[in-house]
């Protein structure tokens, strides 16, 4: 993954973040020789009983980002094309369904699963992504269905899903051949409830102004919380990224130099045009200092009790951010405007992902009118860079922000 | 024939439809998605009816959905805001797919009409939780019909509901496996006139209707027939014009996998338990929609299966454009028919206005080819 | 016995004569909005140019998008079957096609008789089309059959990245506003056609040898890109408009 806070002054954590993604991957690449299972597992799923199992967790979204950073989107999502996947679908999901066949991409493949975790808390569309996958690898698929909390956690849905958590551990259980560990459960379930608060705490720094820190790094720094949440690696990590970000707040280092404007960003980064995009807001003098995307490992803090883990984490895991009302998204949306005190808000219309971009107009509405702040809404892809216009999407900022400036002064 | 006819000037003007059924009926319901339990409404005295899009131009719409959402959901949406849907009480969204689920949203965010339910259906549909939440889902819904109603919903009238249901879904059947047998004895377009008609018109004349065109096309010859026989698969097939380019190119529709068709009318409710219990495990067990789960390979299965005892010569796949289940399981789909030594072409569509010119000749060419 | 063929395009009207098996003569007018008419003048004007009268053509076959509205011909049949036909009947060891025209670009694929047995088109979107290459040829004022010689002097193609006509247009106008090398943009648009009509192409498992037809097959730059996108060679046949006209006059004689 590029880092695209290189033009700044230094972080010291982007270094040790790649190196223990890169030791991650030779772990997971590696798990065949040394007798480890691989479960691959949604963004959005409960890994926590696979590092009790200690299974390797591998994540196809994490891998389709890098695949976008990579710049490798387009190749990848062709060749899907060639075997019959519409152009339309998501572009996650054509990347890494025609990487598995052509061992594509930056890693030359992920590891061969041993069984699929889909978590449809995200979407409808991973569970056919898995279901594809289930027949190319021939693996047991479990599948955690989460509904859809429109206006609120019922009952029933309660139930469903605290059901369900006992059918994955008896699932895991059966692939595995071994007990389930509720000693190691207890260990992680705090260990994930901790690096959760502490990827909380990271991304509060850029209430802070200047902001330390902008959602380009955020996105960038994310991939730890996702895959290796529930470690005690991930919680070292995040406690020395919170103490580099304060100190620099102390030292005065804002990410984008002469700060001025605040922005916030919805929807999943445009992973092939971070530099370019990041570059972009700089010469205006923005920051976006915060998101809706990064903010979704760790928006459910509140539903999470360590001491009955698997049983908070049915409710923790079934009302994320995308699996609610527009209504409730855009009550969150507004939250975010006050405590990071923005002066605009920047919707990615993103082709690729239809819950997350469906309700973004109403959203825009809701903002325009009860925040008052200018909005703007750039239509691209997160990885298939064919549908993505940068003369286009770079007139719009730019009167975007002259707007900005006329309001600010 | 008189009662084809019935069907066919019912579906050409819903409104006024709607007006008529309105004299009778306390509340009309919309829905848009073949998993609403219309059991439950029509129990509660109230008229299930199917949304179609009516193709109008995409104006209002436009401030809600983007451009790269199917044309059915935009379209259903354009109608709501533009007043053309005005003799709703209210609308039911089972959980679709991501397009519909953000519909509802909207729709609710817009609340147009006093009655507004989601009832979120598992998505799974091969585990006993599953069927437990199922029952729950569709109890609290009756629960919810009943506040609306200002009635109390009995067994009694559940289990008329379910043999009204029952009644249509298996005079359906009747009429396709008669066209099946005798191709053409239907014309295509009366076929999916009677097939949309039993979605929005008054129930109980559709069980009237039905049994009446089963039994006069039972008496009926057929006419010799060397068309090609064709099985459609995709999600609505709501363009009549389609079954009659296939008959001019020397086709006939002898079976589909569509949500406006097989789908949505195969599988009867068991009569004689508990009601709920029977409704939950007939939506469990009915064919299945790509938006829900049964295993990885079961709609790959189905299609093979409905192609051979049709003895199909070809399945048309016919998508609508930016319909994320279908357009995932048709590389597989097309495999397993592939495989099977079925021949299969695809047809991408979109609901608003067909591109009649290049269609009709991949339609010809593939008739041409099997 | 003399057949007739007759293909109404979006954009060209295109006729095609053949007796005892062999192509007397062919003709292309511009089609403009009445088919039918168009029909009768480059038929009327077919038979001028040959000297051979109506009746002693034995039996017509329309095809192309206009094909329904020529009601004097004896049977309309798709461009696809004829477009294989025609290919077939021009070299029989053609196994595929790809055929760009104005509207539509197709990729099929025959069996070693001349049948098609699969086929792949384009989706509504011009991407990839003769109207796509006409976009660009006017956004960069040249004219549309210069095209290709321009984009052959390109040293080092421009990337272009969307799909979509409109974007791509913008996407172009953006880069004459860089002032970056015209035959550079021109390759890139080349580039990014011919990267639409590879997928056709794959799509149908498209055999070698393949030819290309259609008005854009008179396109040295497009067929050279196409060419490097399949790893194939395309033959390009004396008469790529008229294939489709061709294979139905064929088909005429086997009525």
């Amino acid at each position: 993954m590029s880092d695209p806070s290189a033009q700044k002054a230094k972080m010291k954590s982007a270094k040790k973040m790649r190196d223990l993604m890169t030791a991650y991957y030779i772990d997971a690449l590696s798990a065949g020789q040394n007798n480890k299972r691989v479960a691959w597992i949604t963004s959005g799923g409960p890994v926590e009983p696979l590092l009790a199992m200690d299974i390797i967790p591998v994540y196809p979204e994490n891998h389709a980002a890098m695949i976008g950073s990579a710049k490798m989107g387009e190749d990848l999502c062709t060749k899907a094309e060639e075997m019959g996947y519409s152009t339309d679908l998501c572009s996650y999901a054509r990347a890494d369904i025609s990487c598995s066949v052509v061992k594509g991409g930056p890693l030359g493949g992920l590891p061969k699963p041993d069984m699929l975790i889909c978590c449809n808390n995200i979407c409808g569309t991973v569970l056919k992504w898995y279901e594809v996958q289930a027949r190319f690898y021939n693996v047991p698929l479990f599948i955690l269905d989460t509904p859809i909390c429109h206006t609120g956690y019922t009952p029933e849905i309660a139930k469903y899903v605290r059901a369900q958590i006992d059918e994955y551990i008896a699932f895991l259980e059966v692939v595995t051949k071994r007990k389930f560990n509720h000693e190691k459960m207890a260990t992680v379930g705090k260990l994930s409830l901790e690096g959760q608060k502490l990827w909380q705490k990271v991304l509060n720094t850029t209430a802070h102004k200047p902001s330390p820190m902008s959602a380009f790094d955020a996105f960038f720094f994310l991939a730890l919380i996702v895959t290796l949440r529930g470690t005690q690696i991930a919680v070292d990590f995040y406690t020395e990224l919170v103490q580099e970000m304060e100190e620099r707040i102390q030292n005065g280092i804002s990410v984008v130099p002469g700060e001025r404007y605040r922005l916030l960003w919805d929807n999943l980064p445009i992973w092939y045009q971070l530099k370019w995009l990041s570059g972009k807001f700089s010469e205006h003098n923005a920051c976006l200092v915060a998101d809706t995307y990064t903010s979704a490992w760790c928006g459910t803090i509140k539903y999470i009790d360590e001491n009955r883990f698997l049983d908070s984490m049915a409710e923790a895991y079934t009302r994320i951010y995308l699996n609610i009302g527009v209504d409730q998204m855009a009550d969150q949306v507004l939250e975010m405007i006050k405590f990071y005190d923005v002066d605009g808000f920047v919707m990615h219309s993103n082709r690729s992902c239809k819950p997350y971009s469906f309700g973004q107009l109403d959203i825009m509405g809701i903002v325009q009118e009860k925040a008052g702040i200018p909005v703007l809404m750039i239509e691209a892809d997160m990885v298939d860079p064919r549908n993505f216009s940068q003369s286009q999407v770079e007139t719009r900022i730019d009167a975007f922000m002259e707007i900005i400036k006329q309001n600010k002064g | 024939m008189e009662e084809i006819k019935i069907f066919r000037d019912a579906i050409k003007d819903i409104p006024t439809l709607a007006s008529n059924i309105k004299k009778s009926h306390e509340k009309i319901v919309g829905y848009l998605c073949s998993y609403a339990p219309e059991e439950l409404i029509y129990a509660a005295g109230f008229h299930p009816m199917r949304l179609f899009s009516s193709k109008s131009d995409i104006i209002l719409a436009e401030d809600h959905l983007q451009t790269y959402c199917c044309s059915l959901v935009r379209g259903v949406l354009e109608d709501s805001l533009s007043g053309r849907l005005d003799f709703l009480d209210g609308t039911v969204f089972p959980h679709t797919c991501d397009s519909i689920q953000r519909l509802s949203d909207i729709w609710r965010m817009k609340g147009k009409y006093d009655l507004f339910w989601d009832v979120v259906l598992p998505v799974k549909l091969n585990t006993q939780s599953a069927k437990i939440y199922m029952k729950d889902v569709l109890n609290r819904f009756k629960t919810d019909l009943e506040r609306a109603a200002g009635t109390t919903i009995t067994d009694d009238d559940l289990n008329r509901s379910i043999s009204t249901f029952n009644l249509i879904r298996s005079h359906l059947s009747k009429l396709y496996q008669l066209q099946s047998r005798n191709p053409g004895i239907l014309k295509g377009e009366d076929l999916y006139s009677i097939v949309k008609g039993a979605m929005v018109m008054d129930r109980d004349e559709v069980a009237r209707l039905l049994p009446l065109i089963v039994e006069t096309l039972e008496k009926t010859s057929p006419p010799e027939s060397r068309a090609k026989r064709i099985v459609l698969s995709g999600s609505i097939c709501d363009s009549p014009g389609i079954y009659a380019m296939l008959e001019t190119s020397g086709a006939v529709i002898v079976g589909d996998d569509l949500c406006t068709g097989q789908r949505w009318f195969e599988g009867r409710i068991l009569e004689n338990k508990d009601p709920i219990t029977a409704i939950a495990e007939r939506y469990m067990d009915r064919i299945v929609c790509p938006a829900k789960h049964m295993n990885p390979v079961v709609r790959g299965e189905n299609i093979v299966a409905l192609a051979r005892e049709n003895k199909a010569d070809g399945v048309v796949f016919m998508l609508l454009k930016f319909c994320d289940p279908h357009a995932f399981d048709y590389p597989y789909l097309k495999e397993f028919l592939d495989n099977e030594g079925i021949k299969n072409m695809l047809i991408e569509m979109d609901d608003q206005q067909e591109n009649l010119g290049q269609l009709s000749t991949r339609l010809e060419t593939f008739i041409h080819m099997i | 016995m003399i057949y007739a063929g007759i293909d109404i395009g979006s954009i060209t009207a295109k006729a095609a004569l053949i007796e005892d098996g062999k192509l007397i003569d062919t003709l292309i007018i511009k089609t403009g909005y009445n088919h039918l008419n168009a029909a009768l003048k480059v038929f009327d004007a077919l038979l001028e140019k040959t000297k051979i009268r109506k009746n002693n053509v034995a039996a017509i076959i329309s095809t192309g998008y206009g094909r329904a509205s020529v009601t004097f011909a004896d049977k309309a049949l798709t461009e696809i079957i004829c477009h294989g036909v025609g290919a077939y009947f021009m070299n029989p060891e053609i196994r595929g096609i790809i055929d760009v025209g104005g509207q539509d670009s197709k990729a099929i694929l025959l069996d070693a008789s001349g049948q098609v047995v699969n086929f792949a088109m384009n989706d509504k979107c011009a991407a990839g089309t003769g109207r796509f290459l006409e976009v660009m040829a006017n956004a960069m004022e040249v004219e549309l059959d210069q095209l290709g010689d321009f984009s052959l002097r390109a040293e080092k193609p421009a990337k272009i990245s969307s799909i979509c006509t409109v974007f791509a247009e913008s996407e172009v106008i953006s880069m004459i506003a860089n002032q970056e090398n015209r035959e550079d943009i021109i390759a890139g648009i080349h580039e990014s056609a011919a990267a639409r009509v590879a997928i056709l192409a794959r799509k149908v498992k498209i055999k070698a040898p393949v030819v290309m037809t259609g008005g854009v097959a008179r396109n040295v730059g497009m067929v050279a890109a196409l060419e490097k996108h399949i790893g194939m060679k395309l033959f390009v046949g004396a008469y790529p408009q008229e294939n489709g006209a061709i294979g139905a006059a064929v088909l005429a004689s086997k009525l």
